[in-house]
């Protein structure tokens, strides 16, 4: 059954990653420990059944999986490349390595290139998981010079409840896949490509003139906190 | 509420509420069972009357019935017919228990 | 600092919004709520939410929240604050002088689907062992008491018969006289989801609403039928399915009385309810009808969820019937992916119905006539208790209005600002010598009240609520009651003080009486929603963790067969005519919940500020009426004025509003007809005239409007 098990063995405090799954169980290698997970499951998830927690930034288990952040990269063992674990289906006997220098090496750059385009100053302090990542992968700068970023776009504050500042936007898509898979409102869309793709309500609207219902999902979602509660701020929201 | 209803209804003592809404709500559970079968119909009516209303609202309906039942269902007098003289089980008449 | 506030604290409680009862984790920060996040485990929401549970919770906090109880000798005096312990008095003193002046029935109590499981009991308990009657009656009288009576009289429980998830399962969805993506917007996304996977969708509503189209969902037949004509409609669908032999003989035979299937075959098989008779009667192209008699029929697996379009009206329990008839004829009932389920306004509606705010019933649905049932009360509770129905709520009133009655104790209800007929309702709140109302804020019937006792919201108090699905939900408190206590603790304080002593040492043991005293509740206890997160009813040594999908093997009737109502179709008696030709019909919208006391102080307001009249261009035009102005609307009943919107959602013929705000007073032209079952109004059909407001009146009437919202302090 489609979406039963997607739905009801989400857990409170644990994110798998992708959404569970419930075919016939598949025993496969996670870092040298066995774990078995439904077929159809991901690597990601298995990992994570394993206390393995790989990290991830545009996976979530109240999501389909995406493949985009490039943070969630594993070795698995006969097959070349680092495939992203969130994307890759387990199989039986599959062995799976979660950490290496190589992949930590990977990782970080990954990282780095967010941070590059992040505000600096909130890297200290914050909460989200975007910065769990960065602890988890022990990031704290990153290498590259001063060039353009996304800190002079306007914060959208038109929703009496919630903000999105896009200099904390990660274009990772989970507040669009939310708007679609989950409230099913299809309000949000991303605009543009590379450098200038961006999330965007409706036709350039704000949030508050678009066909956002608030329900919440996106910013429930939002791994790096640029859609964020306004709850959470004493007065108005100002950067830096 | 009809001119001639408030004109046969405006002398009426009730003891809960005024008669001409229970005229109303009686002719409406009346048109509910009206397509059972005379016997059911009736019971039908008595056992609603009985378990659902205020004793007070039954007594001013079986007072009302008495005094000619101006402006009521004929369906209703058979329901009250039974409430006065149907042999009163004397409490439960709801649905037949699980 | 742009980054947020950490929450030092969280507590997962249930949401009081709506009947879906999404679980949350209620998060604060220094002693104060900043942000409320759906709960994964939630069993409805599964971690999702809406506007109103996740945003709109600084009601809570809002100035005008009444932080002292007040009493006041004539409503036309101004209130006097005074402590907790003389407002008690003083309502006790007073409860008892109009019972010993008026007589022992002269005084009654409501109860609302905004309390706790507990408080709803409590009340109950009051009137009947304190108050010694049972004029006992809460809100769902005004919205679902007709799925109460026309569940029972077919399947045999008042209830949704499966769990939310379960539409997982289901091939064709039938939505009759419900709105979900509004009403209900957490399972109105639930839905969609199945249906953009494939499920057909029936919608029976006179409005185009969001259900019938919205980006990827169309609803594969709408039948837009004339607001009072559920029945003739539904009747007509069972047409079909018998004539065209679509019924399920094999479930008939083997789990429902075969003689009354067969009568009501042939009742319904009549020519009088063809879909060309009722498809004209209706405003219904036949064909539609008989797409969706078909389309139901055919499953595998049908489902049936409906709201307040269908019970709303004079023949709402008859409407209620012919839904768990078709249910029964087509055996779509007792497994995952069929059912039949109300959706419930208020968090707690189906609580309300189940512990015994009823005139007539005990808590569990059992009858105050039943002496066994009562025996088991009476050895409970240690007092003799009334063996008669009381007076319901709408009977109330006009005893009020007759003279024989006098006094009452309302907790969290406004029946002045939400029942029909309001001018009908003052009236008679004006013969009231003591009216005791516990609410958060001075609601509009606070006006005509002697006694207020402050209230607490569901963020402040411990208990359980019972969602649309059946599901016994865990209340937390995340916050202390902002006037000291909770509600059930001012009902305590209250019985203890007009002579009948109660303690409870908190909300659980209250909890345990329940489940002590009514056989669905049996194994339901605060340890049992800490362990498991929530149970459905019923839970018992059975079904120790509760039961999700009801009528599996039997129905709750004594032969253990589902039965066959006869459904006449009788139009109402609110009909249009010269003077009233359009029909008014209400419903909900997203941002705003009820009676708007929470949502109107919270920025959902700046969604819908005011409730507009949507009406047709065509309707509009011809009355010179532009989009955007200022309308009279007037039925038998009285009038009022609003802004008139062009819409599509409504066809020429037919207007629509909401009742969210006060201001607005739509329950001024509301009419005085009800089910006949149950009295539950008739919101949904009213015969009304819109004509435009020239804008010099507009201006002086919106003035006088303002004036008169400025509640007496």
């Amino acid at each position: 059954m489609q979406l039963w098990s997607e739905l009801r063995e989400l857990e409170d405090g644990i994110d798998y990653g992708t959404p569970p799954r419930q075919g016939s169980p598949v025993t496969l290698e996670v870092d040298g420990q066995s774990i078995t997970v439904p077929s159809g499951s991901s690597v990601m998830l298995a990992a994570a059944k394993a206390r393995r927690n790989i990290p991830k930034l545009c996976a979530t288990d109240t999501l389909e999986a995406w493949g985009s952040c490039r943070l969630c990269l594993v070795e698995i063992e006969g097959r070349s490349g680092f495939p992203a674990s969130c994307t890759t289906i387990v199989s039986e006997g599959m062995v799976v390595k979660t950490q290496s220098e190589k992949l930590q090496q990977l990782r970080k750059g990954v990282l780095e290139l967010y941070l590059s385009d992040f505000p600096a100053e909130d890297v200290e302090g914050g909460w989200s998981e975007f910065h769990d990542m960065l602890a988890q992968c022990g990031v704290k700068s990153h290498p590259y010079e001063p060039a353009e970023t996304h800190l002079e776009s306007a914060v959208d504050a038109s929703n009496p409840y919630f903000l999105f500042d896009p200099a904390k936007c990660i274009v990772c898509n989970r507040c669009v896949r939310a708007c679609e898979e989950i409230q099913g409102t299809f309000a949000l869309t991303i605009q543009g490509r590379g450098f200038d793709s961006k999330v965007a309500a409706g036709q350039d609207q704000t949030f508050f003139q678009s066909d956002c219902v608030s329900c919440g999902a996106c910013v429930q979602t939002c791994p790096s906190q640029a859609l964020v509660e306004k709850s959470l701020f004493e007065g108005e929201y100002s950067r830096g | 509420m009809s001119q001639s209803q408030e004109h046969s209804t405006s002398t009426f003592p009730s003891r809960a509420i005024p008669i001409e809404r229970l005229i109303v709500m009686a002719n409406q559970i009346a048109a509910f069972f009206a397509p059972y079968p005379a016997a059911r119909r009736a019971e039908g009516i008595r056992n609603h009357l009985r378990t659902y209303w205020d004793p007070r609202m039954r007594q001013d309906l079986i007072d009302y019935v008495a005094g000619g039942g101006n402006g009521l269902s004929p369906y209703v007098n058979d329901g009250v017919g039974l409430l006065v003289n149907g042999g009163d089980k004397k409490g439960y008449y709801g649905p037949p228990k699980a | 600092m742009a980054n947020p506030i950490k929450p030092d604290k969280s507590v997962t409680t249930t949401c009081a919004y709506c009947g879906v009862g999404c679980g949350f984790k209620a998060e604060t920060h220094q002693g104060r709520i900043v942000r409320m996040m759906p709960w994964k485990e939630g069993k409805a929401n599964h971690g999702h939410s809406c506007i109103k549970g996740r945003f709109a919770f600084d009601y809570y906090v809002s100035e005008d929240r009444i932080r002292t109880p007040m009493i006041r000798s004539s409503i036309d005096d101004p209130w006097t604050p005074v402590t907790w312990e003389k407002a008690i008095a003083h309502a006790a003193s007073e409860l008892r002088r109009v019972q010993s002046k008026y007589g022992n029935k002269s005084v009654g109590a409501i109860s609302s689907s905004r309390c706790t499981n507990e408080e709803i009991f409590l009340t109950q308990k009051f009137a009947r062992a304190v108050l010694g009657n049972n004029n006992i009656d809460n809100c769902a009288r005004i919205c679902h008491s007709p799925t109460q009576f026309g569940l029972s009289a077919t399947v045999g429980w008042g209830a949704a018969s499966q769990h939310f998830d379960s539409i997982l399962q289901a091939d064709v969805i039938m939505v009759v006289g419900a709105n979900p993506t509004e009403g209900h917007p957490v399972f109105g996304s639930l839905l969609k989801r199945r249906v953009r996977q494939g499920a057909k969708l029936i919608v029976i509503d006179p409005r185009k609403t969001e259900t019938v189209e919205s980006p990827h969902i169309k609803a594969h037949a709408h039948l837009n039928l004339r607001p009072g004509t559920n029945v003739a409609v539904l009747d007509s669908i069972a047409n079909v399915v018998v004539r065209e032999r679509l019924f399920n003989e094999a479930f008939v035979k083997e789990r429902c009385e075969w003689d009354e299937f067969q009568r009501w075959a042939e009742f319904v098989s009549s020519d009088r309810y063809s879909p060309e008779a009722i498809g004209a009667e209706a405003g219904v192209d036949p064909e539609l009808i008989r797409k969706a008699a078909r389309m139901y029929a055919s499953g595998p697996n049908s489902t049936i969820y409906y709201g307040l379009g269908v019970t709303e009206h004079s023949q709402g329990s008859t409407g209620v019937m012919c839904l768990g008839n078709l249910s029964l004829a087509c055996g779509m009932l007792g497994r995952e992916g069929v059912g039949i389920n109300p959706l419930r306004g208020q968090g707690n509606v189906q609580g309300g119905s189940c512990l015994g705010s009823w005139p007539h019933v005990f808590s569990g649905y059992r009858f105050v006539t039943d002496d066994d049932v009562r025996k088991t009360f009476e050895d409970d509770w240690g007092v003799t208790l009334d063996s008669e129905p009381g007076l319901r709520l709408p009977n109330m009133f006009d005893a009020a209005i007759a003279g024989h009655f006098r006094g009452m104790y309302i907790m969290g209800e406004d029946p002045v600002q939400s029942d029909p007929n309001q001018g009908h309702i003052i009236e008679a709140m004006r013969q009231m010598e003591c009216v005791v109302v516990q609410d958060l804020f001075l609601n509009e019937t606070a006006k005509y009240a002697h006694v207020f006792l402050p209230g607490s919201s569901s963020l402040e108090k411990d208990g359980t609520f019972t969602s649309a699905e059946r599901r016994v939900n865990r209340v937390r408190k995340v916050v202390e009651p902002l006037a000291g206590y909770q509600d059930w603790e001012v009902l305590v304080m209250l019985m203890n003080a007009m002579g009948y002593p109660v303690k409870y040492a908190h909300a659980g043991e209250i909890l345990d009486e329940i489940a002590r005293l009514s056989p669905a509740y049996k194994g339901i206890s605060f340890d049992l929603l800490d362990r498991v997160g929530s149970a459905q009813w019923p839970c018992d040594e059975n079904a120790p963790e509760g039961t999700e999908v009801l009528h599996r093997e039997k129905f709750p009737r004594a032969n253990g067969r589902g039965t066959f109502m006869l459904t006449e179709y009788v139009p109402t008696a609110e009909r249009t005519n010269d003077k009233f030709p359009l029909l008014l019909t209400t419903g909900r919208i997203l941002t705003q919940y009820n009676v708007g006391t929470q949502t109107r102080r919270t920025a959902n307001n700046r969604w819908h500020s005011e409730d507009v009249l949507e009406i047709s261009e065509h309707d509009a035009k011809s009355r010179g009426i532009n989009d955007g102005d200022r309308v009279k609307i007037a039925s038998r009943f009285g009038s009022t004025e609003l802004k008139a919107k062009y819409s599509t959602r409504v066809a020429s013929g037919i207007v629509y509003t909401t009742f969210h705000h006060a201001e607005t007073r739509i329950n001024v032209i509301t009419s005085d007809l009800s089910d006949w079952a149950t009295n539950c109004p008739e919101y949904k059909v009213t015969a009304v005239e819109v004509v435009r407001v020239e804008k010099r009146d507009a201006a002086k009437r919106s003035k006088s409007v303002t004036h008169t919202e400025t509640v007496p302090a």
